[in-house]
């Protein structure tokens, strides 16, 4: 469904991502592990379009995207959330998913009735809220919410397109235990042709939701396995999970 | 999102029959001031649409403007076109230009947005000065306005021209708030909110806002070729970067992003040119205060000044009780 080949990025003379190939499969849910400055953000930016790379490519259900912008790569199905929230602040949460359920059903450029009052975009927006539990904050401004229903909203933002690929950077950065908690019940219950790639700190949910697990560190791909493999690994206590296992 | 209020609605209310009284009672020099506030009233409301809703702040929307006003003109006086048939054509290449404007500039933002329609502006206002067809420093003259006389409506009467201004400014209204609930236009406000989201959503931003800027200039030119039927002569001074910045100045004295308050702006502000222009010439200097004045109050504009107030009003009205402790202990301290 998602795959890179040889990826790389340089910022001068830095480099942040070093020949990262990763396939993902239609519906698997893989883990980005890495220390900070590991280059998975860069990673992220590189996939959607939103940086260029020096070398290699991505593609996505078998087509070459790799020149694609940014918009035509989400048109055709490749989502992200943010590390720190990118809402529409002045906005209620009904109208930040209707926004983003309007591009998906192609009536966000359109004249002639609104858009936000569309069954279909309806349809999307009621089935979004649902999922990531915000049901009951549609009309609610974003601004006057806390911070965890806007990590929620964040995340129920990119599902609202309708992804085939959905790509979460930190969801749960940020927010208590128990919001953890509800936000790694609702990871688990998104729909399983959803193929998902997740940059997660939270180890607990990092193994649980993960089918695959890829270990960054300096820009380069230094694990890519099975989560029960990842646990045993020496390398990656090493360089990540040390701090972790001693806990 | 563009939302009526109670108060619009009032607003809007109050706005049309006090018009409408006007229309059916001002001499001759009334009607002539309430027609330049219906034309003004148009092409403020179309800039309120980018800039308000959109963040596109246009300094070149006189000179849209100016287009529509010369585009009609010369389809009329030169080429021998019929008014409607001119109208409809100054409307749609007005629309076209504000599109290609829209476009090169979309990927520009704040000063340096302004910047390029300021130099888009000044481009048309060159081109039209110096050209001899559009009749140069001289302008052109002898308009015709549309003919209306089968429908037992003769334009060239003020008191009638007057209510068509109205009539034309009330469709440009209803046809601004059918844009911004459309699509297009929630997807505009999206980009104002959060353009680099609007695009990870997958959304042509240009696009969108080249779109929204086309018919922004559509209404621009509606308001020019109505003024070049009201003077019946135009001069280049139309496309003047002094136009495009009145009607910016319109726009944030009645209240950006409102779309009520920029119709209350244009008849503030030319109500106020004319009454202290005929005591004073300096008559820029006392406009000048009274928007340094409404910028610094923090207020959005004359009619964001009257929203908040009865905004707080009515929230004092909800929680009165609760809140008298809370004033009490602010006078004490």
């Amino acid at each position: 469904m998602l795959e890179t080949r040889n990826l790389n990025k340089s910022f001068g003379a830095v480099p942040v991502t070093r020949d990262v190939s990763l396939t993902l499969e239609r519906g698997e849910r893989r883990v980005i592990l890495g220390p900070n400055g590991a280059g998975k953000t860069t990673l992220f930016n590189l996939l959607v379009g939103e940086l260029r790379p020096c070398g290699g490519s991505v593609h996505l259900a078998g087509e070459d995207v790799t020149t694609l912008p940014v918009a035509r790569r989400a048109r055709r199905g490749l989502s992200r959330s943010y590390q720190k929230n990118t809402l529409f602040d002045g906005l209620t949460v009904e109208e930040n998913l209707g926004l983003a359920a309007a591009v998906a059903t192609g009536h966000a450029s359109r004249l002639g009735g609104d858009s936000l009052a569309r069954p279909e975009v309806r349809e999307i927006v009621a089935e979004v809220a649902d999922q990531v539990n915000l049901t009951a904050h549609l009309h609610a401004r974003v601004n006057e919410v806390s911070y965890g229903i806007r990590r929620q909203l964040e995340v129920g933002v990119a599902l609202a397109t309708r992804p085939l690929v959905l790509l979460m950077d930190e969801p749960t950065s940020g927010i208590g235990p128990e919001m953890s908690k509800g936000f790694h019940d609702m990871l688990k219950d998104l729909p399983r042709d959803l193929t998902l790639l997740i940059i997660e700190h939270d180890m607990d949910i990092a193994f649980d939701v993960a089918d695959t697990i890829t270990v960054l560190n300096y820009g380069e791909v230094v694990f890519d396995g099975l989560p029960e493999a990842a646990r045993g690994s020496k390398l990656l206590k090493d360089i990540y999970l040390g701090a972790w296992e001693d806990a | 999102m563009f939302r009526h209020t109670p108060l619009r609605y009032g607003t809007l209310a109050l706005l049309a029959a006090l018009a409408l009284f006007k229309a059916v009672t001002a001499d001759y020099f009334g009607l002539e001031i309430l027609t330049e506030i219906l034309i003004l009233a148009i092409l403020v409301i179309a800039l309120d649409m980018v800039a308000g809703f959109g963040g596109m702040v246009s300094l070149c929307h006189g000179a849209l403007m100016g287009v529509g006003a010369f585009a009609y003109a010369l389809l009329t006086v030169k080429a021998g076109l019929t008014p409607p048939l001119a109208l409809a054509a100054a409307i749609g290449i007005t629309g076209g230009a504000a599109w290609i404007i829209g476009a090169i500039c979309a990927r520009s933002h704040g000063i340096y947005f302004i910047m390029a329609t300021l130099a888009f502006g000044q481009m048309a206002y060159s081109y039209v000065f110096q050209t001899p067809t559009f009749g140069g420093d001289d302008g052109l003259g002898g308009i015709a306005r549309l003919d209306l006389t089968a429908f037992g409506i003769d334009l060239n009467d003020s008191r009638t021209f007057a209510l068509f201004c109205l009539a034309a400014l009330a469709a440009s209204y209803c046809a601004i708030v059918g844009i911004l609930r459309s699509g297009l236009g929630r997807s505009l406000t999206g980009i104002m909110h959060n353009e680099q989201r609007m695009r990870a959503l997958g959304l042509t931003v240009w696009r969108v806002k080249a779109d929204v800027f086309g018919l922004s200039g559509m209404i621009a030119g509606l308001a020019g070729a109505l003024a070049a039927q009201h003077m019946m002569f135009i001069s280049p001074g139309l496309l003047s970067w002094k136009v495009s910045g009145e009607a910016l100045v319109v726009v944030i004295l009645g209240g950006l992003g409102t779309l009520v308050g920029p119709i209350v702006g244009a008849a503030a502000f030319v109500l106020l040119k004319h009454e202290v222009s005929a005591l004073t010439s300096y008559w820029h200097l006392v406009v000048g205060v009274i928007l340094i004045a409404v910028v610094m109050s923090r207020a959005n504009g004359i009619f964001g000044w009257i929203e908040t107030r009865w905004t707080a009003r009515k929230a004092t009205r909800r929680t009165g009780p609760a809140d008298a402790p809370l004033k009490e202990a602010r006078t004490d301290a």
